[in-house]
């Protein structure tokens, strides 16, 4: 069979099994075990094991457990409430008070968090009630925290980036620095969303901040300090030469755990299994789908898929950014069904050369890749951060939430327009901070 | 996903053999995060030497990588238990009551299936390295048939918990793809 | 037709792709119903497992540093053993020793032989200043390509990190790292001449030499027919040659490389070169021979090649 149509049939089997309620990464296992047994017969069976094995046996995985016990351990106490607090308290002179606080604070969680569900939790669990308290429409406080929390993994410390970073052997130090000015954009637009339709919803009282007095703004501050100073210190590890990505991760994990348990007294065993069993819910749950689409890629490397589309693509004489829209699409499709390390792993070996070839950047593409897979995480089906939203909140109908997010996505995709525009803003500081790519 | 949302997880009932299972995975889950508790320490560990001490960090590397690796297959069956594999549920969803019930006992076969054939052969590369006696190429050169081992355990493990799900769903105690009617 | 499988970790450009490419071209033009199909740049399987699936016939051919699969049979660790060889054309004359005949004889033991033998040479780089001999490394952290090589500079007061070539950039970058020994087309590669002062590129003494041949598993070969067989052997001694050449010459660019770059070049004097390999001979060798079965028997007949 020609490679082309082979990989035709890969691509809607690989469709069929994973709709079929299957989990991804044994979906995953199973449609890669199907074509290895057909076209390249037993032997390559035999090997499936070591390959998942293999696929796990690196280093710099060791980041995304790291970076989710970061996240969760911090999320497990009411630090994400004092976080919005301190803003709203210190933002009084910006109109649209609440709703900025929590999305700020996203921001902030999420420079401490390398995954969005993680984000989306520890804001959301106090913001959503707060928020709806104070009179805000349910689809802005849903919608807010549930594209505030993508910004988990755009802001640095990231698990797609460390994924992507595995997958194109890029740098992640030099992947969560882009990160950084497309989220602070990102944030701003989502702001600029969130102040317009509370003020379009007609309720002014919303938009005039409550005023503290200074005695309540400096009360505050030493309950965010602790944040500032993990933030600081994983910047100086990673940047000041101390540590790589990975080595990092540990110490900020070992730093957020250490502030959980002694600043918000998180001394119980039983609290603390609650943070652990998170963690490692969420990092098997990861790291197994990067283990099994490993070992789909050795499928489609095997039969030659890969590097069939690859030529194939080279083949084509098409303007670019037709090519960069084409590749938008697909991706945005993929993210709605799949979880982002899925997709930056059966994804990246097949575009990258591709994108290398069409005179793109591999770092900018990671943050256009990336904002796709967060439009992936508030879209149906598989919309990790509604589920989140969803069990936060659980008398606020999905309906609702989808339709109070749905703006935001259109906020991402204007930042994909945005980047595609002016790259610089993602490749600025990298380039800033490391010297030209190398 | 993190906290705060009230994690579901198979379902028992009465059944001894599906609490024995649960119970099995759930020691595989306090094992996992112990793990990946000591990845942080051995790491923080390495950091401090190399850089306060300005030593060499010999074995540190390798043994993170492998408490993770072993970590995430040890971690299965307790993920599986809770319910933490994400899967795509819009189909099921759609599907009427019966057609669902036999849509998930089709692909909890076929993922026992492929578990089997995985645990066979992972079992059978364990046993490659231990009877080869392989090492690590490194100067700590650790013996890989212990990192090996976490293959078949963790995958065995997740057979069982997977088959488990499997009877559960059978005897009516558990929901298919644990989806409440509508 | 039969489809061999030839899996490496470099890229295209890389001299070890040239020559796999070589074998290749010369098998289908020899028109003898044979094709080899080229997986390079890890796109089948990683750098380290190769070996295994090669062993159990799961995959056909590779070119790898034979001391990878060190761990499997200790006697390869050999194959990457400070100051053993020379020069490439020492190097050569291994090739044709009974010490590679004795290697030989325990890769058919895992069902492996050599289709082509090839030697590249390395040398050192440091961020703070030039590295020529032992008392250079004292207190850097130090990345080492090979275990042998971790014990030698251990021995002389290195710190060791280890790490894969790809992450030297970065550790020296964020300051991880003083100093790194790896092969010329790696230092090359991955442009470590950005982040160091000085480089001391292997010369008319060198201490870094790696065995990377093409390896193909023997029961495959042994399937094929007689004509595939002389096939594949006359393009295999092509390619020898042609390995051998380009060898000598990488040495050469990568230091004009550095050198364009600004980096101070270094040399190594056979004085440093003797002092290096007397640690050796505390430190790697000794430990070599310790954990080896038949392993100083194996080394004197390494030592014995002129
Ligand atoms: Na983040
Ligand atoms: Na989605």
């Amino acid at each position: 069979m020609d490679p082309l149509t082979l990989s035709g049939l890969v691509a809607l089997t690989t469709i069929l099994v994973l709709f079929s309620g299957v989990s991804v990464a044994i979906g995953l296992l199973i449609v890669s075990a199907g074509f290895l047994l057909v076209f390249d017969g037993a032997r390559s069976l035999e090997l499936m094991p070591e390959i998942l094995f293999g696929k796990l046996d690196n280093f710099a995985l060791l980041a995304i457990p790291m970076f989710i016990i970061m996240g969760s351990s911090i999320a497990s106490t009411r630090a994400g409430a004092d976080l919005y607090e301190a803003l709203e308290r210190w933002l009084t002179r910006v109109p649209g008070g609440l709703v900025i606080s929590n999305l700020g604070a996203c921001a902030l969680f999420a420079a401490m968090s390398g995954s969005s569900p993680a984000t989306c939790a520890a804001i959301g669990k106090m913001g959503i009630p707060e928020m709806r308290k104070r009179g805000y429409p349910d689809g802005v406080a849903a919608g807010s925290i549930a594209a505030g929390g993508t910004l988990g993994i755009l802001i640095p410390p990231s698990v797609t980036m460390i994924v992507y970073g595995i997958a194109t052997e890029s740098s992640i130090g030099r992947l969560f620095l882009a990160g950084v000015m497309p989220g602070l954009m990102l944030v701003g637009l989502f702001m600029a969303w969130s102040l317009y339709s509370t003020a379009r919803s007609g309720d002014r009282e919303l938009l005039t901040a409550r005023a503290y007095s200074w005695r309540e703004k400096f009360e505050i501050l030493p309950r965010v300090l602790p944040f500032l100073i993990i933030i600081l210190g994983v910047l100086y590890a990673m940047y000041g030469g101390i540590a790589t990505p990975s080595e990092t991760a540990a110490v900020g994990a070992l730093l957020c755990l250490l502030i959980a348990m002694v600043i918000y007294k998180l001394w119980n065993p039983r609290d603390l299994w609650v943070v652990l069993r998170d963690s490692t819910r969420e990092s098997v749950m990861i790291l197994f789908i990067i283990a099994a689409a490993g070992v789909f890629s050795y499928m489609l490397s095997s039969l030659y898929i890969t590097q069939s589309i690859a030529e194939w693509i080279g083949t084509l004489d098409v303007n670019r950014w037709w090519l960069m829209g084409a590749i938008n699409i697909f991706l945005l499709i993929a993210g709605f069904f799949l979880p982002p390390v899925a997709v930056i792993l059966m994804a990246a070996p097949i575009l990258l050369p591709i994108i290398v070839t069409a005179g793109f950047d591999p770092i900018w593409f990671a943050v256009v890749l990336t904002i796709n897979m967060e439009i992936g995480l508030i879209s149906p089906p598989v919309g990790l951060n509604l589920y989140v939203i969803n069990g936060i909140a659980p008398d606020i109908p999905l309906k609702t939430i989808l339709s109070g997010s749905m703006p935001f996505v259109l906020c991402m995709v204007l930042a994909i327009l945005l980047l595609c525009l002016f790259p610089g803003i993602a490749t600025w500081l990298p380039d800033l901070v490391m010297g030209a790519a190398v | 996903m993190t906290g705060h949302q009230t994690v579901t997880q198979a379902r028992v009932g009465n059944n001894y053999f599906l609490k024995a299972v649960g119970a099995i995975s759930t020691l595989a889950g306090w094992t996992s995060a112990t793990m990946i508790v000591l990845a942080v320490a051995i790491t923080c560990q390495m950091i401090f030497v190399r850089f306060v001490l300005n030593h060499s960090t010999i074995w540190q590397t390798e043994m993170v990588v492998y408490l993770v690796i072993a970590a995430t297959l040890i971690g299965l069956p307790y993920v599986q238990r809770l319910r933490g594999h994400v899967n795509v549920d819009l189909i099921p969803l759609m599907l009427p009551r019966p057609v669902r019930f036999y849509l998930c006992i089709l692909t909890l076969t076929i993922s026992i299936a492929i578990i089997a054939v995985m645990f066979w052969y992972g079992a059978e590369f364990w046993h490659f390295a231990y009877e080869r006696g392989w090492k690590s190429d490194t100067v700590w050169g650790v013996r890989l048939w212990i990192p090996y081992l976490s293959l078949p355990v963790g995958l065995g493990l997740l057979m069982l918990q997977l088959t488990a799900d499997l009877v559960a769903v059978v005897l009516k105690i558990d929901l298919p793809f644990g989806l409440e009617d509508s | 037709s039969e489809e061999l499988r030839l899996s490496h970790q470099w890229s295209n450009q890389d001299v070890r792709n040239k020559v796999a490419q070589i074998v290749a071209d010369e098998v289908a033009a020899a028109d003898v119903d044979l094709d080899i199909k080229i997986f390079g740049s890890q796109s089948l399987f990683k750098a380290r497992e190769q070996y295994t699936p090669l062993s159990r016939g799961q995959l056909d051919m590779t070119i790898l540093p034979l001391s990878y699969a060190g761990g499997q049979q200790p006697a390869y660790n050999l194959t990457l053993m400070p100051g053993l060889v020379k020069n490439h054309d020492h190097a050569a004359r291994l090739n044709n020793s009974d010490f590679m005949k004795a290697l030989q004889e325990i890769m058919a033991q895992d069902d492996v032989m050599v289709l082509v033998h090839g030697y590249l040479a390395g040398g050192f780089a440091g961020t703070k200043g030039c590295i020529t001999k032992p008392e250079d490394v004292a207190g850097l952290q130090t990345r080492a390509a090979g275990k042998a090589f971790e014990q030698m500079l251990a021995g002389a007061g290195a710190s060791i990190a280890s790490m894969s070539s790809s992450e030297i950039y970065n550790a020296m970058q964020t300051g991880v790292l003083d100093a790194a020994n790896t092969s010329s087309s790696s230092f090359v590669s991955y442009r470590i001449y950005e982040q160091v002062k000085c480089y001391t590129p292997a010369g008319d003494v060198a201490l870094w030499f790696m065995y990377q041949p093409m390896l193909m598993n023997k029961s495959t070969f042994e399937a094929l027919n007689e004509e595939q067989q002389a096939a594949l052997l006359d393009a295999a001694a092509k390619a020898q040659a042609f390995y051998l050449e380009e060898a000598k010459k990488e040495d050469a660019a990568s230091a004009d490389v550095f050198r364009e770059a600004g980096v101070e070049i270094a040399t190594m004097s056979q004085a440093d070169f003797d002092a290096w390999r007397a640690l050796a001979q505390k430190t790697s060798y000794a430990k070599f021979v310790e954990d080896t079965p038949d392993g100083q028997k194996l080394l004197d007949m390494a030592l014995a090649v002129e």
